[in-house]
């Protein structure tokens, strides 16, 4: 039905077995949506969020997202300016994933303030002290660069092919990618340093305080390097579902070991940064504000040690050690667990670094402050996911995503019968 | 021309390009915005010119001084007035979110009749005459007796109005709440015979012993209070304070000395025993002494050794013999009664108990001590005339001798004891002790007027409802009293017109009495209460109109009052909690809240800790000690012999173990979504204890119990 | 009025807590002078929006040696590290919607500015800053009484005390008509100081060694040795500010002759308060 428009050569399922699937997620996003339209209409006061939350489940999502939407500008990094050419196999789904990222972290912050409509403000009335103000800039152009980046690959879809300019805007495009790509890097790395910076350069909360370097804090660079870091591991994890899911081998493993190696070591070196940055903050910093680290993990079972053993330790030193080691990186179980205590890890670095910081009393007198979010939080939040899912979907359906897929299937058509 | 896929495309490229570089987005996106910062929904108040009126606030007995801000003849702020006598323009809460009440939608809008269950609106004058009509029949049938008024007080033109139309229509039973002005004037009478009431001069004192008194927590005039508080710290005066509860003032106070509940008495004359037995009295005063003094002094040495009182009170003996010594050698020590906002029950025994220690040291009618003067009479009604009914009728016996006698009265009798009732500036269903045997009574009594501004629990039960103007409609003069050392009479003004079909209340009394015709209106020749205000108040009159007060007397009386010891020397039994249940449950005051007349402010209800009202649900507080298998924040029950209540428990230290506190002022019934359905009444869970001898309901607090719900 | 004859001026308060009652006078008299919306349930006091909070501390003793005390907390007008006007609120506001004045050391709110981000209110750690989750809404009739001195904000923005900054343009606009350069230390009084019966709250200009506050303060004109980030930190060994090692510089001093009180102040470690308590102020830890 639609196989005029399914890049030549590639093998996909019928059209309502997609269209099915594609309703099922759909019916997620529009209960998403839904939420969205009673956020917008009535209001923050359909979340949890209170004065001691002001930044909750939706900062999360929003600094969480753009952390593993970090393997686009890692990868581009890596594939355009250091000339890794093998790379060029996944660049293009590294770049579909952290357009999904970027887009949702842009829709979450539309639902996240009170005044949607004076959003622009940040523009307008740009206050180069702040680090939000660098992360909406930097944030917006990235996008756009995402954009750019992505137009490509659509251009690439079997009937816009047919257009000559396109055909030719889409050749040109690649030809130059190479300055977007070093355009990326560049806003990403502020981006994510000032997303990093956002809970840093916070002097009065003296848990998410860093002290640093000139204006940025040791959160900016780390928040840099983990996304670098972490980013690929998502993108992988996204490729080995995608391929679970179409039952194809998609991207070579010589492919996905290199990245996952360069990943690996990215993270073991982050892992130890942060070990440092974590033991002087809570050795010098803190208690120069006087404050002993077990004010920030007592109190509650919540925000116990647990979760500074889990974030570090668990999800940071594991994952980076599995992948640096050939034998387990290349045993595809334990690359999978990597991937996957990578993410979590990540994520919840992001959740200590905006919702334990909220948790956490500053004045003596003053008490813990505990959260859950409201359902229309929780559905805003699985709205991205289920955008992401089905733009992966129609992309993978439509797009010449993966260059390896012809030749990796092709030996074995009947794979996708299983 | 052929619209084909290219041509479509580029049409649809160029309009989105020629769109994004048009100001039309620009445009939208700004028109957007400035529609948000102006929204029709977020009011816009009017501006206008600034003008500032003094009047005097009559929320509470406090009368304090008040300047309200106008702009273009619209009050948007209250505020205290400077160098006013009373409170020098410190201002409470209360009085400061006045205008949530003026404004208040819940307010009775228009006069309202009972019709069944529901209220329906009338005319004044339809009103009036039923109200009249009513009247007229009760008189003819001639027990005038049976008309009965319940007001927040005695003093006040006002009052003396509702006082007049009882008298002249024939009837003693005229009562007021208990309040502290009452307990202030029952132990003057006890003490130094009847006519007289006590003001402390507490911003003088250097010693002030307090036996629960809330002096920050409401008590007496409470922003006086505050501000001789306060001036303790430059003046390096002292304040220890006596009761089972770290309140407010217990935690502000030089000490705080916990104490059984309801042995405050006891521990007083186990003080004056001491000052007795080491000598510390002021000979000079003593010699003046009559009625048993002697006897007094023996009883004291038998039943009230320091041991002994120790035993009673849970207070060591050491530290009663340290605070005797103290008090006694203090330059001007005061010591002062009327436990929490000092308006609640109290014991004769203890108000004597303390007092006498002040007669003990010598420090009556001296700067820093205690002044005993006569009853304030700035008023000169005419006199009134009388028919033969009145005569006979006020001649009669009042029902009983307080609120809660006859409140006892009216339900044990079976005939009929009350046939109508006017109630003013009162809510006796909320305030008073057992408050279901209250509405009980109210239920009895087949005619019942309420003069409230508000439909508050009173109010609901009446079958007529003639709205007042809230005092910041209204002129009024408006009395000090409440333990205030000097005495002042303020004018309260109208400082805006009528929000609604409201009157005066003094007005209202006015036409009511017209409209009874003969010897009644004969009282009452006044063309309103404007004109009965004036002439009543003509000696002081050009001062409350000009200055907006009248200081009627300050500084300490010069005339010496005669101490009389007869009621306290033959030790009267001190009143004991009802029930047996292992704990004590004591109603506890908090500034915050309002526990009579006037109900709280969606303002003042802001301001309420978590730790007092969580939600609906009232929390009480209880010392973890006595705290067992109850979890900090969790749920619980309450029950005393008058009743249960679900509570929220909160642990605090400060409370003596085996005490349970609940506050004051929450659990209102009536319709207000901001004030009301919050927490329970105390008043529901706290029966009345009358003490023997002096009628008064002395329930300190109520045995009880508690468990997790 | 010329820009030379403007002088400098640092508005400050220094609260007592020995005297300060609890009342909640200086909250009401708050609320009803900055038009501050309530709603039925106030009892979450984590939404519930008051310029003014009066907390109160325990000593967490048992009985019977428990104390408690109250501390009135407005907006601290934070000065910021070294007192150069990056309050922690400040200087994160993308949107420029709330500045530090310099002229008076007020930290201003521009509601119709603000997007409602509250990356502000994650800043301040004394939880000053209050969020619009709700449209206000007065009941029917109550909106006569507010003041159109202080816009009514709308849902969505941050709102937080503005040390009564329309009353200080009534002032100074006052004293400019009447021909002179400054304003009275008694021209300028923000609601909740005048409100409390107490006299707990003195209010002026810590610039102006004329005026009580600066006389009970006795700001230190030097940074802290300690700490340099710490300025005007006061010379008074009974005054403490909140927080003050974190380099905020708030403009809120407290007083108190109780030690407990003082310590809750700030935070220690172990036995860093005894070696420092006796000295005026907090920050130093060495
Ligand atoms: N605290 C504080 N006070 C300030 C300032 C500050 O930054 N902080 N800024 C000062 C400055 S620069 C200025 S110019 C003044 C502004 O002072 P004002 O002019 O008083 O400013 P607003 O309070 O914003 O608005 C006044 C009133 O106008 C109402 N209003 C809004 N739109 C309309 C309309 O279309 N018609 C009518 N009739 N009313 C409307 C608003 O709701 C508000 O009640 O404020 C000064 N006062
Ligand atoms: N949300 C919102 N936005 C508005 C308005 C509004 O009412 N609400 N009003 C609009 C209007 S009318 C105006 S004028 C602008 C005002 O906008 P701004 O002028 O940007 O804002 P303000 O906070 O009023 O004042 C800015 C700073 O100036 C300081 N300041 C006060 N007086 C003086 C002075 O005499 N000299 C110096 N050097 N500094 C001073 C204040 O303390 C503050 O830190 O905002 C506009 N935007
Ligand atoms: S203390 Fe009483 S009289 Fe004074 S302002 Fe408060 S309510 Fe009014
Ligand atoms: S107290 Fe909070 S809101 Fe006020 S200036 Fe300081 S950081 Fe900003
Ligand atoms: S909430 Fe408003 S004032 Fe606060 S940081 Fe965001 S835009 Fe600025
Ligand atoms: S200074 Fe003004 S705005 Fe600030 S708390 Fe006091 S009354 Fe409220
Ligand atoms: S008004 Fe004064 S005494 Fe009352 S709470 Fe506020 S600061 Fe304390
Ligand atoms: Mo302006």
């Amino acid at each position: 039905m639609d196989s005029a428009l399914i890049p030549e050569g590639a093998k996909r399922c019928s059209f309502p077995k997609f269209a099915i699937g594609i309703v099922i997620v759909g019916a997620v996003l529009l209960w998403g949506v839904f939420a969205m339209g009673l956020i917008w209409w009535k209001g923050l006061n359909q979340t949890n969020m209170n004065d001691y939350y002001g930044f909750a489940l939706w900062i999360w999502a929003d600094l969480a997202v753009i952390a593993v939407g970090g393997g686009a500008f890692f990868t581009g990094l890596l594939r355009y300016i250091f000339n890794i050419d093998e790379l060029k196999n996944i660049i293009n789904f590294a770049v579909i994933i952290g357009f999904i990222c970027y887009s949702s972290a842009l829709l979450i912050l539309a639902i996240d303030i009170g005044q949607p409509l004076r959003g622009w403000f940040i523009f307008w009335h740009a206050n180069v002290h702040s680090m939000l103000t660098e992360v909406a800039f930097c944030l917006s152009a990235y996008f756009a660069v995402l954009t750019i980046e992505f137009i490509p690959n659509i251009l690439e879809n079997r009937q816009a092919n047919k257009v000559p300019f396109f055909r030719h805007l889409a050749h040109n495009m690649h030809g130059i990618m190479a300055v977007f790509a070093a355009t990326g890097a560049f806003l990403s790395f502020f981006h994510q340093g000032s997303l990093g910076g956002v809970a840093g350069v916070l002097f009065g909360r003296p848990f998410a305080y860093r002290e640093g370097l000139l204006i940025w804090p040791w959160t900016f660079f780390l928040f840099t390097w983990s996304a670098a870091a972490f980013g690929p591991c998502f993108t992988l994890l996204i490729t080995k579902i995608t391929e679970t899911i179409t039952g194809k081998k998609l991207v070579k493993d010589n492919v996905v070991n290199l990245l996952a190696k360069i990943s690996g070591w990215m993270i073991t070196i982050y892992i130890i940064a942060k070990i440092i940055d974590t033991i002087y903050w809570a050795t010098v910093t803190a208690p120069s504000l006087g404050f002993n680290i077990s004010h920030f993990y007592t109190n509650n079972g919540f925000y116990g040690y647990w979760i500074l053993i889990t974030e570090i330790l668990v999800c940071g030193l594991v994952p980076g050690i599995i992948l640096i080691m050939k034998s387990t990186r290349e045993n595809p179980t334990l690359r999978l667990i990597a991937f996957i205590l990578g993410v979590i890890g990540i994520c919840l670095n992001r959740w200590v670094m905006v919702l334990q910081v909220m948790a956490v009393p500053v004045m003596s007198f003053d008490t813990w402050a505990l959260y859950f979010p409201s359902w229309q939080e929780i559905a805003t939040t699985i709205l991205p996911v289920a955008y992401g899912i089905i733009l992966i979907s129609v992309t993978y359906r439509y797009l010449p995503v993966f260059p390896q897929e012809a030749e990796l299937n092709a030996v074995e058509p009947a794979a996708e019968t299983e | 021309m052929k619209v084909d896929r290219r041509s479509f495309l580029g049409l649809g490229l160029g309009a989105v390009a020629g769109i994004a570089v048009s100001p039309v987005g620009l445009k939208l996106t700004d028109d957007s915005s400035i529609w948000t910062q102006n929204w029709p929904w977020t009011p816009v108040p009017a501006d206008g010119e600034v003008i500032y009126e003094s009047s005097v606030c009559s929320l509470c007995p406090g009368s304090c001084g008040i300047s309200v801000r106008k702009i273009e003849n619209r009050p948007v702020k209250i505020e205290g007035r400077e160098n006013y006598p009373v409170n020098n323009g410190g201002a409470c809460l209360h009085g400061i979110a006045g205008l949530q009440y003026l404004y208040d939608p819940a307010r009775v809008k228009t006069p309202l009749k009972k019709n069944g269950d529901k209220f329906e609106e009338i005319s004044w004058d339809d009103a009036i005459a039923l109200v009249a009509g009513k009247l007229a029949d009760l008189r003819k049938s001639g027990s005038p007796e049976k008309f009965a008024a319940i007001l927040d007080k005695e003093q006040g033109s006002v009052s003396g109005l509702f006082k007049r139309l009882f008298k002249t229509f024939g009837s003693p039973n005229f009562y007021t709440m208990p309040s502290f002005e009452s307990y202030l004037e029952a132990t003057a009478a006890a003490i130094h015979g009847e006519g007289k009431t006590i003001g402390f001069d507490l911003e003088n004192a250097d010693f002030v012993l307090s036996f629960g008194a809330g002096i920050i927590e409401g008590w007496g005039s409470p922003v006086n209070c505050f501000q001789a508080n306060a001036s303790r710290k430059e003046r390096r005066a002292k304040l220890y304070q006596i009761e089972p509860n770290l309140s407010n003032t217990a935690a502000n106070a030089d000490k705080w000395v916990p104490i059984k509940p309801g042995t405050q008495a006891d521990l007083a004359l186990g003080i004056c025993a001491v000052i007795l037995k080491n000598n510390l009295f002021d000979s000079n005063a003593t010699m003046n002494f009559k009625g048993g003094f002697n006897k007094f002094a023996a009883m004291l040495q038998k039943d009230y050794t320091p041991s002994k009182t120790a035993e009673i009170t849970g207070v060591k003996a050491a530290d009663i013999e340290k605070i005797a010594g103290l008090f006694a050698k203090a330059k001007k020590p005061v010591a002062v009664f009327g436990k929490g906002r000092g308006d609640g029950a109290q014991s004769l025994k203890e108000l004597a108990a303390v007092h006498t220690l002040n007669c003990l040291v010598g420090n009556i009618n001296k700067k820093g001590g205690v002044f005993v003067k006569s009853k304030n009479k700035y008023l000169e009604f005419p006199d009134e005339s009388m028919d033969s009914i009145a005569d006979a009728g006020f001649a009669k016996p009042k029902a009983g001798r307080y609120m809660n006698q006859l409140v006892e009265k009216i339900n044990s009798s079976s005939k009929s004891v009350v046939e109508a009732l006017f109630v003013y500036n009162a809510n006796p269903c909320y305030s008073l002790h057992d408050t279901k045997s209250v509405k009980q009574a109210l239920g009895k009594i087949p005619f019942i007027v309420s003069f409230s501004s508000f439909l508050d629990e009173t109010a609901k039960e009446a079958d007529i409802i003639l709205p007042s103007h809230t005092f910041i409609e209204r002129i009024e003069d408006v009395p000090s009293g409440a333990g205030l050392a000097k005495t002042v009479v303020g004018l309260t003004k109208p400082v805006a017109s009528p929000v609604f079909n409201t009157k005066n209340p003094g007005d209202t009394v006015i036409l009511i009495a017209k409209a009874l015709k003969g010897s009644i209106a004969q009282s009452f020749e006044w063309e309103s209460y404007n004109e009965c205000l004036e002439g009543v108040t003509a000696r002081i009159w050009d001062s409350l109109s000009e200055d907006g007060y009248a200081v009627i007397s300050k500084g300490a009386p010069i005339e010496p009052a005669a101490v009389n010891l007869s009621f306290l020397s033959g030790n009267p039994p001190t009143v004991q909690a009802q029930g047996d249940f292992g704990l004590t449950l004591i109603p506890i005051d908090n500034m915050r809240l309002i526990n009579a007349g006037a109900y709280v402010s969606p303002f003042a209800i802001k301001t309420v800790s978590d730790k007092v009202l969580k939600g609906k649900n009232i929390v009480v507080e209880i010392n973890p000690l006595t705290a067992k298998g109850l979890k900090n924040g969790g749920f619980a029950i309450i029950t005393t012999p008058i009743g249960t209540a679900r509570v929220v428990v909160n642990f605090n230290e400060g409370l003596m173990p085996g005490v349970i506190g609940m506050v004051e002022g929450l659990g209102h019934t009536f319709e207000n979504k901001y004030v009301s359905n919050k927490g329970v009444n105390v008043n529901d869970l706290i029966g009345p204890v009358i003490e023997s001898g002096s009628g008064l309901d002395a329930a300190f607090g109520i045995k009880a119990k508690i468990s997790k719900a | 009025m010329k820009q030379e004859n403007n002088k400098e001026h640092k508005f400050g308060m220094v609260i007592d807590l020995d005297k300060c009652t609890g009342c909640g006078s200086c909250m009401v008299s708050c609320m009803s002078e900055n038009n501050v919306p309530f709603k039925e349930d106030e009892s979450n006091k984590k939404d519930s929006i008051t310029w003014m909070r009066v907390y109160k501390l325990t000593n967490g003793k048992s009985f019977p040696d428990t104390e408690t005390a109250y501390l009135p907390r407005p907006c601290m007008h934070c000065a910021g590290k070294g007192g150069h006007g990056h309050s922690p609120c400040v200087s994160v506001c993308p949107a420029t919607a709330t500045e530090y004045g310099h002229d008076t050391g007020i930290v201003s709110q521009i509601y119709t500015r603000c997007f409602g981000c509250r990356y502000c209110m994650g800043a301040c750690p004394y939880h000053a800053r209050y969020f619009n989750w709700w449209d206000p809404k007065w009941p029917e009739g109550m909106e006569n009484y507010l003041s159109p001195n202080v816009s009514p904000r709308m849902r969505g923005v941050v709102e937080k005390c503005s040390f009564c900054y329309h009353r200080y343009q009534a002032a100074r606009d006052k004293a400019y008509h009447e021909g002179r350069n400054d304003i009275e230390e008694n021209e300028f009084q923000t609601a909740c100081t005048t409100a409390c019966p107490a006299g707990a709250i003195v209010f002026g200009d810590l610039n102006n060694p004329a005026h009580k506050v600066h006389q009970i303060v006795k700001p230190d004109p030097h940074p802290d040795k300690w700490n340099r980030h710490v300025v005007g930190k006061s010379r008074n060994p009974k005054v403490f500010r909140l927080l003050e090692r974190l380099g905020t510089n708030p403009k809120i001093y407290y007083l108190s002759e109780r030690e407990w009180i003082r310590r809750k102040g700030d935070n220690y470690l172990d036995g860093e308060w005894d070696k420092i308590k006796n000295h005026h102020g907090s920050s130093s830890h060495g």
